[in-house]
């Protein structure tokens, strides 16, 4: 196991964080109403033969929206594994249509920053892929 | 006060006052959070030389939403148009506004609000059936998009059996009644909201797909 695997997370950074944004984030993932018409203006969804993991409101729902669930009560593995979804599956192209008016791409911003704050990124010097 | 008495009396100024002052604490708690920030425009001397296409061509089309979800589009369209209309220029329901205030508006023939109606509810299953069979849609629907659903479509399928005298006419009434309240009250407090809030989003704030000025940005000032 590496240190970083290792490392305690911090969960009352990770819930100052949520807080200070909670105006935003918190009313955005409630108006969500999962109509999934953002997934076409996502070119990995679609170069991705249609996979749901690959869908705009999929990568917030299943990242930002369960740390907002679980009030920043998570472990290392959690981060971990919401990794790949906010840095592997989506490049922040800013081109995802959300018809009532969402900025996803603010909100895995956002998610990136918790987890960065975690010390949880791609390691590109270690070698480990972006995409 | 009979049960009709209560729900079609003081039940209805309850729902439309929770309504009306749950859409109005929304919109202020958007402008709350929400703060005016300048957005830096090219200067008008560069803006004047970029020339916007006058006409819609067939590529905007075929990018657009209903080029590239022709039926959804369709049917979304035909059924939040009507899920907002039919109730307003309902004849029943405007005889009932003339008996309490003296006015009423423009009504639908009744042949035609059956089948707006039924178009309604025609949609409710669409969305139905796209949340069980579609893959990306299933992969995101909760047990609270199911109940949305019901709560949307439950006063138009009431609405429907009373009108054509399905079952007990009082009971289903009675029904129809609460389940437009419930509706009403639920819209400003769920992700029903969204009836407003789409305007204010895609209008006001600044970003990416804006429609409109796009002068407001989030403010994080009631952070505690």
């Amino acid at each position: 196991m590496s240190d970083q695997e290792k490392r305690a997370v911090d969960r009352a950074e990770i819930s100052k964080m949520l807080e200070k944004k909670a105006p935003e984030m918190k009313r955005i993932l409630n108006y969500c109403v999962h109509c999934s018409i953002c997934a076409e203006s996502c070119f990995l969804y679609m170069s991705h033969d249609g996979d749901p993991q690959y869908m705009p409101s999929y990568k917030v729902i299943n990242s930002l929206g369960k740390l907002y669930k679980k009030n920043g009560n998570v472990d290392h593995e959690f981060l971990e594994g919401i990794k790949g979804m906010v840095w592997n599956n989506c490049v922040l192209c800013h081109r995802c249509y959300c018809p009532i008016g969402i900025d996803i791409p603010r909100m895995i911003d956002f998610t990136r920053s918790i987890c960065r704050s975690q010390d949880v990124f791609p390691k590109l010097d270690e070698g480990e892929s972006w995409l | 006060m009979d049960i009709y008495g209560l729900v079609s009396g003081p039940l209805v100024w309850v729902a439309l006052v929770v309504f009306g002052l749950g859409l109005i604490y929304q919109a202020r708690q958007f402008l709350a959070d929400t703060k005016i920030q300048e957005v830096v425009r090219p200067p008008a001397s560069v803006l004047g030389k970029v020339e916007l296409p006058k006409t819609l061509s067939l590529a905007d089309i075929s990018n657009s939403f209903f080029g590239v979800h022709p039926v959804m589009a369709v049917v979304t369209t035909i059924f939040h148009v009507f899920l907002i209309m039919l109730p307003i220029f309902l004849l029943g329901h405007n005889v009932l506004l003339e008996e309490s205030t003296g006015f009423s508006l423009f009504v639908f023939p009744e042949m035609v609000a059956d089948v707006l109606t039924l178009l309604v509810i025609l949609g409710g299953v669409f969305f139905l059936l796209r949340r069980v069979l579609v893959r990306r849609v299933r992969a995101i629907t909760s047990l609270y998009d199911f109940i949305i659903l019901a709560i949307v479509v439950a006063p138009f399928i009431t609405g429907y059996m009373a009108t054509q005298q399905w079952l007990d006419y009082d009971t289903i009434l009675i029904l129809h009644i609460l389940a437009g309240e419930l509706m009403l009250m639920a819209i400003p407090f769920t992700k029903l909201k969204h009836g407003l809030l789409l305007f204010l989003y895609r209008y006001l704030m600044n970003y990416e797909h804006c429609l409109g000025s796009g002068t407001r940005v989030w403010s994080y000032n009631q952070a505690k």
